[in-house]
């Protein structure tokens, strides 16, 4: 189960993301447990290998959203820069930061199933 | 007003369309604190939501990038719908060029993702609720139902915001009216008259809107204009007296137009379109000319009016209005009687001199005024009456004027029984003159006050008998006791055939009435013999006495006083 601790270690800024859900931490740790199972990290993958930078900016776009109000600096920060590079339609290798991406977001999957 | 909208018992409804989860449920978090909250996964369920019409939604907070239909949208189907565009949309994005083109689309704010502090969320939809809901009862009260123009208020206070900005442009004040409105309403009705105005009003906010110029109607068929200055207003004429002209297919019924041109700024507002009336209202009868300009003889004579109207209370409070009495005699036997007197107002002016009547009680007779002068002659001519009685022993019944807005009072009765009561005077020992124009407007209503009084025993002249348009048909119906005959032909009536057989057929008429006929405005020895001829019973005017003062009205009771005792 997700703890307001570990998502302290994960790199979260909690004390953001709770103020946002009005010192809800129930809400909130609902909400962050339903991220490793967002269908858009999927999509981006799929977008991104299938070389089809406008559904993988929209996948990027929805995913920086949601991350950002739940204040998970780490994976926001990364989805945010890949966003930008989408929404200029950038051709360039994207498997790298796609990496980062999905083993960040297995970290916080572990993080919630430990 | 602030403390009742954000009472908890009025949850108003808020839609957040966002096909995010998370995004869904912490804003829905944050909002449910203060509102009831209504979620939709995309656009189109949001329309599908809102068209139900079961709720009333007070805000809808729409993120721009969805599936099935997007915010962009969404914003434009709201553009061109009349109730959407009731409901104020605030954006969520994350980009800067997003928020320009949504408040180009009609959006009133935006937040921006992530979401900031839940309070500044909270802080920003209770502003736009705010501003929205204030704007929707302004939009609600600030036009005129009839004609689609604003209301007067909104329309000075619209002016006064316009004028903050731009108070060294110049600028004209217009007003206009239609002449004989009256009888639109009358014979066709009020709805006719109303389709009429309407017309008026969806042609003037069509013609204004390329002239920089804002309409209101002011009241009845009075509409105000107030323009960036322009050499002339022949397209605003046209297009009104076109729509008059189609309306009644005749080409008679004209448009008449008072205009300030470059009006003073240093002027109230107000006043600028009451110097424009002034001119409208001097702008009778002349067809040559449909516009008529404020000048300096008019704004002499406004000015003057306007002292008049400042300083009538004053006037009545420091006793500058003075009654004067004239006599007035009964001619029947060899030596005329003193038998009673007319009431007669008269203003000394502290910094004007003496004002003529003429100057102030026809002003005072259109605006109402008139109320507190004759209430003024009333109590004056009451306690004049018991004076009299008292120093001499009888009763000289003193005639007073009740003009068209006193028959309309509901003290009226209440008011003189009041007066007679103070002043222990009976009913017959005091008279009332209403003109004879009085009985031609609003006849039922006039008959009944008049019947009312005359059962309490007072006695009821008709003043300026001639002048007006009675039928001798509704003559014979009327409740009245003593018939005035005009004094202009009196005054005329040696120089003029006509005049003369008028005075003749007035005098008839009270003879068939069995009443009384007095004559007012008799100067000459002539003019008498022709009246006493005429079976004319009571005289007033000139020959005998012009209107004095009470210490001199004495001398009259006190020479009749010495006729009786010596007959």
């Amino acid at each position: 189960m997700i703890t307001i601790e570990k998502l302290n270690t994960f790199g979260a800024n909690t004390a953001e993301g709770l103020g946002r859900c009005f010192g809800n931490e129930a809400l909130y740790l609902k909400l962050v447990a339903t991220i490793p199972g967002e269908v858009n990290f999927d999509k981006l993958k799929s977008a991104l290998e299938a070389g089809d930078l406008e559904n993988a900016f929209l996948a990027a776009h929805a995913l920086k959203g949601v991350l950002g109000n739940l204040s998970l600096t780490p994976l926001y920060t990364k989805v945010a820069e890949v966003t930008e590079l989408l929404r200029g339609k950038t051709a360039m290798d994207y498997s790298a930061s796609l990496a980062e991406i999905l083993a960040k977001k297995e970290e916080l999957g572990d993080l919630c199933k430990d | 007003m602030k403390k009742l909208r954000q009472s908890a018992t009025v949850k108003r409804h808020v839609l957040i369309v966002d096909d995010e989860v998370v995004n869904r449920e912490i804003l829905g978090n944050i909002l449910s604190a203060n509102y009831a909250v209504e979620y939709a996964d995309n656009a189109k369920e949001a329309l599908e939501v809102l068209s139900k019409k079961d709720k009333q939604f007070a805000l809808i907070l729409l993120d721009l990038l969805m599936p099935v239909m997007d915010g962009f949208e969404f914003l434009k189907k709201r553009e061109t719908s009349e109730t959407l565009k009731l409901i104020p949309v605030i954006v969520m994005t994350s980009e800067k060029e997003s928020e320009v083109n949504s408040l180009k689309l009609g959006a009133a704010d935006f937040i921006a993702k992530p979401f900031d502090m839940p309070e500044v969320v909270l802080a920003r939809c209770e502003r736009i609720i705010e501003l929205f809901e204030d704007q929707n009862i302004i939009r609600q009260t600030e036009r005129d139902h009839v004609t689609g123009l604003y209301t007067r208020d909104y329309f000075f206070e619209y002016i006064r915001q316009i004028e903050l900005w731009g108070s060294d442009i110049p600028r004209d004040a217009i007003v206009f009216d239609i002449e004989q409105f009256h009888l639109v309403n009358e014979f066709g009705g009020r709805s006719t008259g109303d389709q009429l105005l309407a017309k008026i009003g969806a042609a003037l906010e069509k013609e204004l809107a390329p002239m920089n110029a804002i309409a209101c109607r002011a009241d009845a068929d009075t509409f105000y204009i107030f323009a960036t200055h322009q050499e002339n207003y022949d397209n605003v004429r046209n297009i009104v007296q076109g729509i008059l002209t189609d309306f009644f297919e005749v080409n008679h019924i004209r448009v008449r137009f008072g205009l300030w041109e470059n009006v003073d700024h240093n002027v109230e507002i107000e006043a600028w379109f009451d110097r424009a009336k002034a001119a409208c209202d001097r702008n009778r009868g002349d067809l040559s000319q449909s516009f008529a300009r404020y000048n300096n003889d008019m704004h002499a004579r406004y000015m003057f009016e306007e002292s008049l109207i400042r300083d009538l209370q004053s006037a009545i409070d420091n006793r500058n209005l003075i009654v004067y009495y004239q006599p007035k005699y009964n001619i029947e036997g060899d030596v005329p009687r003193l038998t009673s007197a007319e009431a007669l107002i008269r203003w000394n002016h502290p910094t004007l001199g003496f004002i003529n009547p003429s100057d102030f009680v026809p002003l005072f007779e259109g605006n109402g005024l008139i109320q507190k002068v004759d209430n003024f002659v009333w109590s004056e001519a009451a306690k004049q009456i018991r004076q009299w009685k008292e120093s001499y022993g009888i009763t000289v019944p003193v005639s007073v004027n009740v003009s068209r807005i006193d028959i309309l009072d509901p003290e009226l009765e209440a008011k003189l029984m009041r007066l007679l009561e103070e002043n222990s005077l009976s009913p017959e020992e005091y008279m009332l003159e209403v003109t004879e124009s009085a009985y031609c407007e609003n006849m039922e209503r006039l008959i009944e006050v008049i019947e009312n009084l005359r059962k309490k025993g007072f006695r009821i002249e008709m003043d300026d008998f001639g002048s007006g348009y009675s039928s001798l048909n509704m003559i014979t119906t009327l409740p009245i006791d003593i018939l005035k005959i005009d004094m202009s032909f009196v005054r005329n009536m040696e120089k003029d055939e006509r005049n003369l057989k008028l005075v003749e057929l007035v005098a008839g008429v009270a003879k068939f009435l069995k009443i009384p006929a007095v004559a007012e405005g008799v100067e000459t020895e002539s003019q008498l013999n022709i009246l006493k001829d005429m079976g004319c019973q009571i005289i007033q005017g000139y020959f005998f006495s012009k209107p004095v003062p009470p210490k001199d009205f004495e001398l009259f009771i006190e020479k009749e006083l010495e006729r009786r005792r010596n007959s």
